[in-house]
């Protein structure tokens, strides 16, 4: 027999472990992470299904993380939740929300750059479908990020909530021609004026209704206010401010 | 049923035009619906005499009607068995029109000219006035001859902005047989009439006998009288029938008080409205089209709440349009292209084979829609803006994720937001738990919240809002004059430094408050009589 042993031979070998290099606890948890693919596993899943103590499933997924063999994502669903995948996969858009989502968080930035450029070409068509506007944004290539006709869709029911543009239907004639009938269509909001009219109107504020314009139609303390309780019409302060000339 | 805020801003306006007494009486048939003469004077504990004559100006004013239930009376004002007993209803909707005096004004006079007006404007100060009193007016205030009075009483009446005026004690049958007969001639579900509506239903006078009137009749009628007892010295006193053989038709014509006919009134502003709210979505040559048709189809209209208009060919509204000399220069392809523009959704004109009419009901919620929205947005911000009109125009439960999701904003800020649209009355939200054990979501369920626009009671609230928010003006301009009576006292040469700056200041508060309370009646008219 050889005294010259390789070392490793000399190391005695540890119980439960696996030729990756895991634990069977460890191999476990990986198992659970690995079958989701790129939904991932919030950690209170992983534990309810491994029936392993929470204590060493917090110390195999450490390990796990430490090997680089799985990643910690956010859900944007929810945020406090956590969350992990195989390292080989991409989270899904459920998990990160999609094109809109930056590193779990809502890109406003690139949201209202999309809708601007959306609502500029809808001015220049004056007439604008989905698939007419997306092609034009593409062609422009002003965004790297790869929007589909579902993310053009849902900018659009966006500046339609904004009351930027208005959905219609295309009947076939006049300023529809060319457009099928049934389809749907965008026009953007604004009288037709021209000239000095246009931009007086451009840079107008949006038109205040008859209670909006007056304290009581945006109080929030409306429903406490009585003719002789301590918030009155004699008391408020609002009217104090819109009364002081 | 009228709000809480609707009554009191209801008593409050009463109060102001004719004390504390009438509007006691006022506010007591308004809180509890129609009452006889002894359950008033028991609810408000004055004197019969008293509520009598409150209620004398109440009818006088056309603020209240008096009737007879045809069923048999029961409970605690059961006198004879059988016996009918007088009730008596306060008229909400014509007490609101009481500060709308000069809106009225400004319809009359505009489409007949200034004499016309003037003799409008006795009717609205005296509610309801005969022939002879208007007469009698007309010569003291402005020296007008009789007949130029007659001819222009003529000229209101055919215009159907003046009309006679309801039965005094109309006999009302019960609601069953009224309903069924609606119902029967109807094929679509029937909403029962208020007592109210039912009421002056039956008090109105046939719409022949309404707007008939015949110059000089009165006339003669009193040169017949006069050959059998001395003429009355009270303006106002009604005639007491004699046996004349004179005819029963100028019998009745001698009877007739006239008033101003507030529905006619409403109408044309009405009218005026969604002419603006044209004007506003499209362009002037739009409004010019759309107002065009109306006067067009004027004489057909015959309720308020009409809810299209008759159908017009495109010629009658082009010769509608041209008849006015500032519209010669629109052609008539100007006129097709304004047609078909209002026929694309939101649809405010109906096209039906080549013919074109209004969906009134169309522009009045356009125009609804737009008031709530401004509501929301300064009120809420503009995260709320966009809830509210995802849910409104998806008029069914969203959930909160969804909302989010749609309006591109965070999941923490749409529901803060939603709760306190919610706590305001604007939302209406349901729990939704799926999954779990019947011990509750926490064994393994999930709770959703979902959200709803219901639109009918959005209305409803939005209108309190709007009553209450009417009252607080005219509360506030109250308090601003009372805190500054020592200066209203000062005569002008005395109104000196800050004395002036005080006047001027209130002067402003009056013009500012006065304009808001017009604009905001015209957003009460748009939720309560359109």
């Amino acid at each position: 027999m050889s005294r010259l042993q390789s070392p490793s031979a000399l190391k005695r070998k540890r119980p439960d472990s696996n030729s990756q290099g895991m634990t069977d606890q460890e191999s476990v948890v990986y198992k659970l992470i690995h079958e989701k693919e790129n939904m991932g596993i919030w950690v209170r899943d992983i534990k309810r299904s491994s029936n392993l103590q929470d204590t060493i499933v917090n110390k195999s997924i450490k390990t796990l993380l430490d090997k680089g063999m799985i990643k910690e994502v956010i859900n944007v669903q929810n945020k406090t939740r956590k969350t992990y995948l195989a390292a080989e996969f991409e989270p899904s858009p459920e998990l990160t929300g999609g094109a809109w989502y930056d590193d779990g968080n809502l890109d406003v930035d690139f949201i209202n750059a999309v809708k601007k450029l959306c609502s500029q070409k809808i001015k220049q068509l004056k007439v604008a479908t989905v698939e007419s506007v997306m092609d034009s944004v593409k062609a422009s290539g002003a965004f790297k990020a790869d929007l589909k006709k579902n993310h053009f869709e849902e900018i659009f029911g966006a500046l339609v909530l904004d009351n930027e543009v208005m959905e219609v239907e295309s009947n076939g004639m006049g300023e529809f021609a060319g457009i099928k009938v049934g389809k749907v269509c965008y026009k953007a909001i604004g009288k037709r004026r021209v000239g000095a009219a246009a931009a007086a109107a451009a840079a107008a504020e949006p038109r205040i209704g008859a209670m909006a314009s007056i304290p009581c139609g945006v109080c929030p303390r409306i429903s406490s206010c009585t003719p002789d309780g301590v918030i009155s019409p004699g008391t408020c302060v609002y009217y104090q401010k819109w009364l002081d000339f | 049923m009228v709000s809480q805020h609707g009554i009191l801003y209801a008593v409050h306006l009463i109060t102001n035009q004719f004390g504390n007494l009438v509007a006691k009486v006022c506010e007591c048939l308004l809180r509890n619906g129609a009452l006889t003469l002894q359950a008033i004077v028991r609810r408000t504990e004055l004197s019969p005499a008293k509520v009598r004559n409150c209620l004398l100006v109440l009818i006088q004013h056309n603020c209240a009607q008096a009737f007879i239930l045809e069923e048999s009376v029961s409970g605690e004002d059961a006198g004879e068995p059988g016996k009918a007993l007088t009730q008596y209803i306060a008229l909400f909707v014509n007490i609101l029109h009481r500060v709308r005096f000069s809106k009225f004004m400004d319809v009359v006079s505009k489409e007949l000219g200034g004499s016309c007006g003037e003799l409008f404007r006795g009717l609205l100060e005296h509610g309801r006035l005969t022939v002879k009193q208007i007469v009698d007016r007309a010569g003291a205030n402005a020296k007008e001859s009789t007949n130029t009075v007659q001819e222009d009483l003529g000229k209101l009446v055919m215009a159907h902005y003046v009309e006679c005026c309801p039965a005094p004690e109309p006999l009302v049958p019960p609601p069953d047989a009224d309903t069924k007969k609606r119902a029967k001639s109807s094929k679509v579900m029937v909403e029962p009439l208020t007592l109210e509506q039912r009421v002056m239903a039956v008090a109105m006078p046939s719409a022949m006998r309404r707007f008939s009137f015949v110059p000089n009749a009165d006339q003669v009628a009193d040169d017949q009288q006069n050959v059998n007892q001395p003429p009355s010295k009270d303006v106002g006193e009604k005639r007491k029938l004699h046996d004349l053989e004179s005819d029963t038709a100028l019998e009745e014509e001698v009877e007739c008080n006239w008033r101003a006919n507030f529905e006619e009134l409403l109408r044309r502003l009405r009218h005026k409205t969604c002419v603006d709210t044209i004007k506003v979505r499209f362009d002037d040559a739009a409004a010019t089209v759309l107002s065009a048709m109306l006067e067009a189809s004027r004489a057909e209209e015959d309720k308020v709440k009409t809810a299209n208009s008759v159908p017009l060919s495109l010629n009658t509204i082009y010769e509608e349009v041209v008849k006015n000399e500032k519209n010669h220069s629109m052609t008539f392809d100007h006129v097709r292209t304004c047609l078909e523009e209002l026929s694309c959704p939101p649809t405010f004109v109906k096209t039906d084979d080549e013919s074109y009419s209004i969906d009134f009901t169309k522009i009045t919620e356009a125009a609804q829609s737009e008031e709530i929205e401004s509501i929301v947005l300064k009120r809420f911000g503009e995260t709320a803006y966009k809830i509210f009109r995802l849910l409104f125009r998806a008029g069914c439960l969203m959930e909160t994720d969804k909302i989010a999701d749609k309006i591109f904003a965070e999941k923490k800020e749409t529901s803060k937001t939603l709760f306190k649209m919610w706590q305001d009355g604007y939302l209406l939200m349901e729990k939704l738990v799926v999954g779990g054990t019947t011990t509750g979501p926490s064994y393994g369920g999930s709770s959703y919240l979902l959200w709803k626009v219901n639109k009918r009671l959005l209305r409803e609230t939005v209108l309190d809002e709007m009553f209450h928010a009417a009252l607080n003006l005219n509360l506030r301009l109250a308090h601003e004059i009372d805190q500054n009576k020592e200066v209203l006292n000062l005569p002008p040469d005395k109104r000196e430094g800050p004395d002036k700056q005080k006047f001027d200041r209130l002067r402003n508060v009056r013009l500012l408050i006065h304009s808001s309370l017009m604009k905001l009646d015209d957003a009460i008219m748009l939720f309560h009589d359109f």
